[in-house]
């Protein structure tokens, strides 16, 4: 994370689609150094003057290095972008593209873990440091520079614990959207790690949603291995059962192997009660709705 | 989304997995020019689990026979689902049933091979009893291979068994599928396979660039009597029938915190939406306040809806846009009726001056989701 300062270089992929025009505008006004776009076929123009490329390959010969790519693309075009982003050398990419389909997601993964790359999302808000740079759509007015780190999974339930800790008088040392997908790059266990270990953190939210085993696995993790205070908050306790699971889910809840294998709790995997359960075991302190969470935030750090 | 059976055979057929011949029955006259030689299994076309114990799988030995069979399963709706097609199938005989599938797994992200020596009926196939392999790297046929050991097949066996699993892989990539199951695999000594039933599941997502599978499935919908009412606004979700709130919200998280937060104030939603905008991607300021006027529309033809909740946040709302979005709902009521009392929240770029282009005791304003929840719930308890 501490790659992310104000001088990081940053490339936007899919600059002229509505989403990367858009967010490269706010990006740049934040302060971001947007240093160019790729949009094929409209290379040698600007855009928010920011230079436009063909290919990233000619953007990286033209402005230097570039530290991070952010993909804005059609989801189908999506693992084109990040693989010819690793092509070029880059090797953090955030994709904000909302429904790239999964199985483009795992020929990434596979590449990336080869190659080393960070892959935040895709489907995510990014990541935004208040008051250094914004990697993505995470609305700036609703953060403030401070000492908490934020983790989520989707867009808007993440801007909604910034705002909320924001007007408590917490500011925030990260935020950061996983993504919501089924399948996504980085995890809120590599994040964890990243903010345990850096100094301008002293707390953390983590933000969980109902779906997949993140939150269980990070209830694990941070007890075991993480010394920051952390206080977290999960979504969809009361949401109707069917949502949960596509027949998918069911199968491989109950499959071997499992974390979930056997006994009656096979069903209730993943559901926001579960990873509530988990997080209580843990001895982590569970916000009901998320106007408990500055009190708790408050509290945990008090402690220490 | 799920293919029919007959359907997932025919692509089964496409990659060479072995299928029993058969012949789809819509009309009873086509039993009488049945090419299929008795005795035949009949097979209620429905894309859901269970259907033998339901009577949608019948046998026949004649036509006389398979006429009331088919009859039998065309009057039969199983789990709300009346099937427009009966498969006629060959019946096969086999020494044993095997369970095969891929499936994409969230947590190792990646697909994952799983295979069970105890196939058939669900309740013989229990989470101990399925192997699995991951599909680490690029697939190759050793993958397979390494599935069809672990559950302890040798010979002819396990050389048909791992040929089989390739070819489901093959499907699967090819398709971009969420899961490809064969369930029975009928076993001869000899080695033989046969794919008795099978289940191909799509992913929506990848539909687009599979207009092959698109017009399959538009093929089977049209024989649902429910399907989820999904149209461009976002997917209604009706909750309780008593209720007598309806959310409207940007973002499934956001929607699902907002629905917990209200049942925790003792509010009773009957219905959610959410209109989009998770990543704030194609959702422009635009688009996100012409949904919230149809989606306010939608949610308040419930008759029981009294109070419509509005949890919207983001970069960019459009502050004349959402009170055009919110003057119109109110203007669209007939003067005569009670129209459901909105309480508005919405953040992010000048919504907070919303509250002042919209004059209407119909429409309260509210900063914080706390707020919203409670002045929900109070002004039920005015009423």
């Amino acid at each position: 994370m501490m790659s992310f300062t104000p001088k990081t270089t940053v490339l936007v992929q899919g600059i002229a689609e509505p989403l990367g025009s858009t967010h490269a505008a706010l990006m740049k006004d934040y302060g971001t150094r947007v240093v160019a776009g790729v949009s094929p076929g409209l290379g040698g123009q600007t855009l928010h003057d920011i230079p436009v490329f063909d290919l990233v390959e000619q953007a990286r010969h033209q402005v230097g290095t570039i530290d991070i790519a952010t993909i804005c693309v059609h989801p189908y075009q999506a693992l084109d972008a990040a693989l010819e982003a690793i092509a070029a050398g880059i090797r953090q990419l955030i994709i904000l593209t909302e429904g790239m389909p999964p199985l483009d997601m795992v020929r990434l993964l596979r590449k990336a873990e080869y190659t080393e790359t960070l892959v935040v999302g895709p489907s995510c808000p990014g990541i935004i440091v208040p008051g250094k740079i914004l990697l993505g759509t995470h609305p700036a007015e609703f953060y403030t520079p401070g000492s908490v780190g934020l983790l989520g999974r989707s867009g808007t339930l993440t801007y909604e614990i910034a705002l909320t800790l924001t007007k408590a008088g917490l500011g925030q040392s990260i935020g950061v959207g996983i993504g919501s997908d089924a399948i996504v790059g980085s995890s809120f266990l590599q994040w964890l790690q990243i903010l345990d270990e850096d100094e301008n953190t002293d707390a953390i939210v983590l933000v969980g949603e109902t779906g997949g085993e993140g939150e269980e696995a990070a209830a694990d993790y941070i007890r075991e291995a993480i010394d920051t205070p952390v206080v977290v908050y999960v979504a969809g306790r009361y949401a109707p059962k069917h949502r949960l699971f596509g027949h998918t889910e069911i199968l491989l809840a109950s499959r071997p192997n499992g974390r979930s294998t056997g006994s009656a709790t096979t069903t209730s995997t993943g559901t926001a009660q579960r990873k509530v359960e988990a997080f209580i075991q843990a001895k982590i302190p569970v916000a009901d709705r998320p106007s408990e969470i500055p009190r708790l935030i408050k509290k945990a750090l008090g402690k220490r | 989304m799920d293919l029919l059976e007959y359907q997932a055979k025919e692509l089964f057929d496409e990659v060479g997995i072995p299928v029993l011949p058969s012949q789809k029955i819509s009309d009873l006259q086509d039993l009488k020019e049945l090419r299929i030689p008795y005795p035949v299994v009949l097979k209620s076309q429905v894309p859901v689990g269970e259907r033998k114990q339901a009577g949608g799988i019948r046998f026949a030995s004649n036509t006389i026979d398979a006429v009331a069979a088919a009859r039998a399963i065309l009057h039969c709706s199983i789990q709300g689902y009346s099937p427009k097609v009966v498969l006629a199938e060959a019946q096969y005989d086999r020494d044993r049933e095997f369970y095969l599938a891929v499936v994409l797994d969230r947590n190792a992200r990646r697909p994952v091979l799983l295979g069970s020596i105890h196939g058939g009926s669900r309740t013989d196939l229990t989470a101990e009893s399925i192997e699995q392999v991951i599909v680490r790297h690029q697939f190759s046929p050793f993958y397979a291979r390494q599935l069809a050991i672990k559950m302890g097949l040798t010979g002819e066996t396990m050389a048909s068994v791992s040929t089989t699993l390739e070819k489901m892989y093959r499907l699967f990539a090819r398709y971009d599928l969420d899961l490809v199951e064969i369930n029975p695999l009928g076993i001869r000594s000899n080695g033989e396979v046969m794919a008795l039933d099978g289940k191909v599941s799509v992913n929506e997502r990848a539909l687009g660039r599979h207009p092959d599978l698109a017009k399959r499935l538009s093929d089977c919908s049209r024989q649902r009597e429910i399907h989820p009412t999904a149209d461009n606004v976002g997917d209604l979700e009706t909750i309780e029938r008593d209720g007598n709130i309806a959310i409207v919200s940007n973002g499934t998280g956001l929607t699902l915190a907002t629905l917990d937060t209200l049942y925790q104030a003792g509010g009773r939603p009957a219905s959610f939406l959410n209109i989009g905008g998770d990543a704030a991607t194609r959702t422009t300021p635009e688009m996100l306040c012409d949904r919230l006027e149809r989606s306010l529309e939608r949610v308040t033809q419930h008759p029981n809806v009294e109070v419509v909740l509005v949890n919207l946040l983001g970069n960019g709302i459009s502050r004349d846009r959402l009170s055009q979005a919110i003057s119109n709902y109110i203007a669209g009521r007939s003067p005569s009726s009670r129209p459901p009392h909105l309480v508005v929240r919405a953040v992010g770029g000048q919504t907070e001056e919303v509250a002042t282009g919209v004059t209407s005791h119909h429409v309260s304003f509210v900063r914080t989701l706390d707020d919203a929840v409670l002045r929900a719930v109070s002004v039920l308890a005015r009423v």
